[in-house]
């Protein structure tokens, strides 16, 4: 318990508030809204699965966003020209793959810092995007919800949002691969004397992001009949946030996805159009103000207990 | 290296003080073709985008060079600095839909100064910073359809809600002004909250819509007076599973709303021909730097199409409105 | 912390070549946008090569030139901060609320947003020194909440607008053909490179960054530079802010956006590692002006200004790689020599 305190904290203030909102704001577990709440944040968890080793490794992305929105976009002009969505699927994740390997290889290959890389990328693609489309919707109506119904489509989404939580999960806590990027996250270095590869697990764990942002870009893209090429999404904030508030460290080397879980939904239960503060009679306005708050306790609470453990 | 960082701008310097210019005066008239720049509000907002088509048209068949340029998001301060460039260029005629009015006014005022033709079209400025206004329809035109509308399909009772654009845009907070006069017509038609803002943002719109029909079970119609917010209003009402519950009517353009209203899920749009707008305002543009057209005119004539001009504005005309019965003869 | 294993005298001249291509970079980009964006005609000059179009280049991006220049002594020891345009637009709402609603006159309202952004400064030395959080982390919380207050106090809505011409004449008006807020910037600017580069506060900057450790035992109050530093990135954002509000005439909770990005690519394209330990205050300006010059030049030149972003990205790869090059040149040629891999890890986003 002790050794993953920073988890089980942020479980119990999320359980805290779910319970808080079941006794003071009932509604709120109406199950189409909250289906629908869940349904359209589920490509924020997927995104923030693949923040979280990146984060471990002590790299950052801040070009997700822009990655999404792209990733987006083609595969909604693809669907409507009629592609099948099993045909775009793949598609998506291959254009993902090929933004992170490209960030990757000036991270790894060259020796780049991540955070100007990842300005630079995200500068480039969302500029690019804005050039080439202007703003103009796309049109996927056939492949809303992937041609099935609301209710299927809202479940598959969430469904294989969790089965990709679950494996990462499961991958990293018990795959020699999962141990190895912890090692590369807390002594780059020594991992390197110890026979891994560094730059090589660096480089896969941007391309292994830029997959799983084209997948959720994907997935957010069969939810509305008509697609908005929308650039500036705040998505990178939004996977972060929920990475720190969940317990990774960004010194890198620690915290795991049952964490970034919890953050996930903590932040998406007291986000700006989350029912929970129409509910509870809180003007939406406050709140960003609110995440910034529970990002900056998170954020305290680490460096209170990494100030505790030194004396 | 400080010795070269020093001579190198130096000769930067020397560089621009040869350059210094009497810009004071507009480069218009016999040099070449006259140049109309044109500001939406926001650059990829399918509205204005309809827009700048029907100006283009104006643009090519007139002769003149139309610069159609804007932020890529609701962004006032872009607008500012957008304006001001154009200024530099010297370009001959602005027409600008203002995010908001104050900023936008003291820079299209340094335009007017340098003789540069100043307009307004489908969001006003301050009065004194340009011309004319080409507005779509009077204010009262727009809000007075729009309650009309939602007092039929609701039969002159009942809850509804507004989603508006940004919440500090000003055309739209003058026709929410208009939209409230109006209500005291119908006292059994009530405004249940704030106007929500959309920003602009389709997903945005229909997160609102989808959390207002939460807070308000009881609620009826929601209006969207921008043109993102009603196909995300109406897909809010879809994904709820309350199409026939709660009807969604607005300002929209009908390609992106036409598989909603065969749906049954919008009950109309009311707008007007956005593409006739660019057009008009072109042409007014036009007629400015040409000195065909002055302040103080009554009309405005082009081609056979007279225009009233009522004060310092032209109306393009009354509002329409789109439903199942005639959308489909619409394409934009 | 990782450092350039190059001895110093190499280092120096790997630098000194950085600012000079920028400053050529700069120099063919003017003149492209010179010849492209200029148009003479019998009534006289317009475009690009107009004293005013340059005027107006250089007023449109004061704001992020003055965050550009306190961002450099932060990312000098290593850190950074994200908060800058949050705390920027706080103040902001900080100065319009005194003024409106509690009516103050300008100048307590004015020194009110200076405080405030010094406040937030403050908050952020005290996470990072006190509990010895990593700057980038620390930032975001408070780029998260300082935003979020700008938003909750307007109810987002809100905006405060019309101030009287004694307050905006910063903005709108010029001295001798310059633009006021250029005066405060060159006076801003003055300071920040004395102290960055004659001063020993200002070399403990790039000590600390160096060598953190190194720098304490070395007997430097490490806390007190660095909460130096931070405070006073908060206080030239309210300066920024107050500025940026003379120059459109209002203030909205959504002023200052991405701000803080544009200031990093400022420093970091003028030659400053991220990881701090080297770079110029000089070499921030030579960014700034390079990336203001590319944006607003491409619209003069009647192309689409999404290209300038796109270029601006490029450039900051480019400048990126020029740096690193000579050692990835030289590791190269020492593995071909002698046949093993002498290849570093990747670089920690954060230590």
């Amino acid at each position: 318990m002790k050794k993953h305190f920073r988890e089980w904290s942020v479980a119990a203030a999320l359980g805290f508030i779910l319970v808080a909102l079941a006794v003071f704001a009932p509604p709120f577990y109406h199950p189409q809204p909250l289906l629908s709440l869940v349904t359209y944040e589920a490509p924020t968890l997927i995104v923030a699965v693949g923040m979280a080793t990146i984060i471990i490794c002590r790299q950052i992305d801040i070009s997700v966003g822009s990655l999404f929105a792209v990733c987006g976009v083609c595969g909604a002009l693809l669907l409507d020209r009629g592609w099948p969505c099993l045909a775009v699927l793949p598609v998506s994740m291959l254009l993902g793959a090929l933004m992170g390997a490209i960030n990757g290889g000036l991270v790894a290959g060259l020796g780049l810092p991540s955070i100007v890389v990842t300005l630079a990328t995200m500068v480039t693609w969302a500029e690019a995007l804005r050039w080439l489309r202007q703003g103009v919707l796309v049109n996927v109506g056939h492949a809303q919800w992937f041609g099935f119904t609301q209710g299927e489509g809202q479940l598959t989404i969430v469904i294989t949002a969790l089965v990709i939580l679950l494996i990462n999960a499961v991958g990293l806590r018990h795959l020699a691969a999962g141990r190895f990027i912890y090692a590369v996250g807390t002594n780059a270095e020594a991992a390197r004397l110890a026979g891994l590869r560094p730059r090589l697990i660096t480089f896969l764990m941007f391309v292994r992001l830029g997959t799983l942002t084209g997948l959720a870009a994907f997935l957010a893209a069969v939810q509305a009949p008509t697609l908005q090429p929308k650039p500036d999404n705040g998505l990178e904030l939004k996977a972060i946030a929920a990475v720190v508030v969940g317990g990774v460290a960004i010194s890198g080397g620690r915290g795991n996805l049952w964490g970034v879980f919890c953050g996930v939904l903590l932040l998406t239960v007291v986000s700006p159009i989350s029912p929970a503060l129409v509910y509870l009679g809180i003007p939406s306005y406050w709140g960003k103000a609110i995440q910034g708050a529970i990002i900056l306790l998170a954020v305290v609470a680490d460096g209170w207990r990494a100030r505790k453990q030194k004396f | 290296m400080k010795r070269n960082l020093m001579l190198l701008l130096a000769a930067g310097l020397a560089l621009v003080a040869c350059s210094k210019s009497d810009s004071n005066a507009p480069s218009g008239g016999g040099d070449k073709k006259p140049v109309i720049a044109m500001l939406p509000k926001n650059k990829a907002n399918a509205y204005f985008i309809s827009c700048s088509k029907g100006a283009q048209d104006a643009a090519t068949a007139l002769g003149v060079d139309l610069r159609f340029d804007g932020p890529t998001k609701t962004d006032p301060s872009m607008q500012t600095q957008i304006v001001e460039g154009w200024i530099n260029q010297g370009v001959d005629a602005i027409a600008v839909a203002a995010e908001d009015k104050a900023s936008l006014s003291t820079a299209l005022k340094k335009a007017q100064s340098k003789g540069i033709k100043v307009l307004s079209y489908d969001a006003d400025v301050l009065p004194d910073a340009r011309t004319f206004f080409v507005n779509q329809a009077t204010p009262e035109g727009i809000a007075n359809t729009l309650v009309d509308e939602a007092a039929r399909i609701m039969d002159g009772k009942g809850e509804f809600a507004i989603i508006t654009a940004s919440l500090v845009a000003a055309n739209q907070n003058v026709w929410i002004a208009k939209i409230k006069e109006r209500l005291a017509k119908y006292p059994n038609l009530k405004l249940v909250t704030d106007p929500l803002p959309s920003n602009d943002d389709k997903d945005q719109a229909q997160q609102q819509a989808a959390t207002i029909m939460n807070a308000h079970p009881d609620l009826k119609l929601i209006m969207a007076i921008c043109t993102p917010g009603v196909p995300g209003a109406a897909e809010a009402v879809k994904q709820a599973g309350k199409v026939g519950k709660v009807h969604v009517i607005g300002l929209g353009l009908p390609n992106e709303n036409k598989d909603y209203v065969h749906a049954g899920v919008t009950d109309s749009v009311v707008l007007w021909d956005t593409g006739k707008l660019g057009f008009l305002t072109v042409q007014v543009a036009n007629a400015l730097v040409k000195g065909t057209l002055k302040a103080g005119d009554k009309e405005f004539k082009v081609g056979d199409t007279t225009y009233k001009i009522d004060g310092d504005n032209i109306l393009l005309g009354e509002p329409t409105i789109f439903n199942k019965a005639n959308i489909d003869k619409y394409d934009f | 912390m990782s450092s350039p294993t190059s001895s110093p005298p190499g280092w120096k001249a790997a630098l000194r070549s950085h600012e000079f291509i920028l400053l050529a970079v700069l120099m063919a980009e003017w003149v492209s946008f010179y010849f492209a964006g200029t148009h003479h005609t019998s009534h006289g000059t317009f475009g690009f090569g107009t004293a005013d179009a340059q005027a107006d280049i250089l007023r449109h991006t004061v704001e992020i030139g003055l965050l550009a220049l306190v961002m450099t002594p932060i990312i000098l020891t290593g850190g950074i901060d994200l908060s800058v345009g949050s705390v920027m637009c706080f103040s902001e709402i900080v100065f319009g609320k005194l003024w409106r609603d509690a009516h103050m006159p300008i100048p307590i309202a004015a020194t009110g947003a200076l405080l405030t952004g010094a406040a937030a400064g403050g908050l952020n030395a005290l996470l990072i020194t006190w509990l010895r959080l990593p700057p980038l982390i620390v930032t975001l919380g408070t780029y998260s909440i300082f935003r979020g207050l700008a938003e909750a106090v307007t109810r987002g809505a809100d905006v405060f607008a019309e101030f009287p011409a004694s307050f905006t004449f910063l903005g709108e008006k010029s001295w001798l053909g310059v633009p006021v807020q250029v005066y405060v910037f060159v006076v801003v600017a003055i300071a920040v490179w004395l102290l960055v580069h004659r001063t020993t506060w200002g070399r403990s900057f790039r000590a600390i960054g160096y060598a953190p450790e190194g720098t304490r035992f070395a007997g430097i109050p490490v806390e007190r530079r660095l909460a130096l530093a931070y405070v006073l990135a908060g206080t030239v954002a309210a300066l920024a802010g107050l500025i940026y509000a003379s120059r459109l005439n209002q203030v909205t909770a959504a002023d200052g956006t991405g701000y803080e990005l544009a200031a990093i690519t400022a420093v970091v394209l003028g030659g400053t590692s991220i990881f701090g330990g080297s770079g110029t205050v000089h070499g921030t300006l030579l960014g700034w002006v390079a990336v203001a010059v590319l944006s607003e030049g491409l619209a003069y030149a009647n192309l689409p200004r999404e290209l300038g972003g796109m270029l601006t990205g490029v450039l900051l790869i480019l400048a990126l790689s020029a740096s690193i090059l000579p050692k990835v040149l030289s590791n190269w040629r020492a593995r071909r020599h002698t046949g093993t891999s002498t290849s570093q890890p990747p670089p920690p986003a954060s230590t």
